[in-house]
């Protein structure tokens, strides 16, 4: 890729107040470097700790989301994800009138998108109160479809039971973030 | 039995159970690659201690975690429920949770956590600067 192409897709970056821009294959060891590189700019940036902790604590979780659960894995045509294949997602974190804004996104298959609508839809509709009551729920954890059973396996929660308990957390800290 | 210390690493709490002195302590992050190969062990260790913990008996663990991801927050919900299990067994057990005055998310994480505690004794506490 010619400098000029490479420069602009920064600029478009940057226009759009995209700090960090992160496309490819998504690990743990990805998360670790990338989570260090966050951290060193918001103590550059002289973010507030509460800041800091919500964004680093989205990141963490919308990351590990991906990682786990992308349904586009590294082999082409592939009917459906390795449970050992490599994930692919993309995330952004940037900056919006002062406030960070963290965008992260993976493919999911066809087949989960009506359930996965229904599940999202009715937790952006929570308050605090009703967040706070099912992620205790949740941590509780009835293990959903396709766990391991009382086993000590059993408690890294399969599938969309992880990542609902994610975004539940994400809801309940961003709106404890923003209620002052 | 064997005290089970355990360094923080960049992703993981220190561990420091030291079961002669019936102090228990978590403190740091805990985000690791894979929760229950962290946890695994000490689970493992904390059952074998609270199976001898009985009445007569008391034992004090201390939280001092300054981030958890929600896997973690997943097994500290089941070290909570086994310290409760202990204490229903007529173990005096005391839970001691810290969150950094700032931090209003760790502060209700603790106060979700102790509102399960039925048995054991559930301490809030600001850490000290």
């Amino acid at each position: 890729m010619l400098a000029r192409e490479l420069f602009d897709i920064r600029s478009a970056l940057r226009n759009q107040g995209i700090i960090f821009a992160y496309s490819g294959y998504v690990t743990e060891a990805v998360l670790s470097g990338v989570g260090d590189a966050i951290r060193q700019k918001l103590l550059f940036d002289d973010a507030d700790t509460k800041t800091t902790r919500s964004v680093f604590a989205v990141f963490v979780e919308q990351m590990q989301n991906m990682i786990r659960y992308s349904a586009e894995t590294g082999r082409a045509g592939a009917a459906a994800p390795s449970p050992n294949g490599i994930r692919y997602g993309v995330l952004t974190i940037g900056q919006e009138n002062g406030e960070y804004v963290i965008h992260a996104g993976n493919l999911v298959q066809r087949s989960d998108v009506e359930r996965l609508r229904l599940k999202l839809t009715r937790i952006r509709d929570m308050n605090k109160e009703e967040l706070r009551a099912l992620y205790k729920e949740q941590l509780r954890g009835d293990p959903g479809e396709g766990s391991k059973g009382a086993g000590s396996a059993s408690w890294r929660l399969p599938g969309a039971h992880q990542s609902q308990l994610n975004s539940i957390l994400l809801m309940w800290t961003t709106s404890t973030r923003s209620s002052h | 039995m064997q005290n089970l210390a355990i360094p923080a690493s960049a992703r993981t709490p220190a561990i420091d159970f030291d079961f002669s002195k019936n102090h228990l302590k978590l403190s740091g992050e805990s985000y690791p690659e894979d929760v229950t190969e962290f946890y695994k062990p000490l689970f493992s260790a904390l059952d074998s201690y609270l199976a001898e913990l009985g009445p007569g008996r008391s034992c004090r663990v201390d939280f001092e975690l300054v981030y958890i991801n929600s896997s973690s927050a997943k097994a500290v919900m089941m070290l909570m429920d086994k310290l409760d299990a202990a204490a229903s067994n007529g173990a005096a057990v005391d839970v001691y949770w810290f969150y950094d005055e700032e931090d209003d998310t760790m502060q209700e994480l603790g106060e979700e956590f102790g509102e399960d505690l039925e048995n054991a004794n559930f301490h809030l506490e600001k850490m000290s600067a």
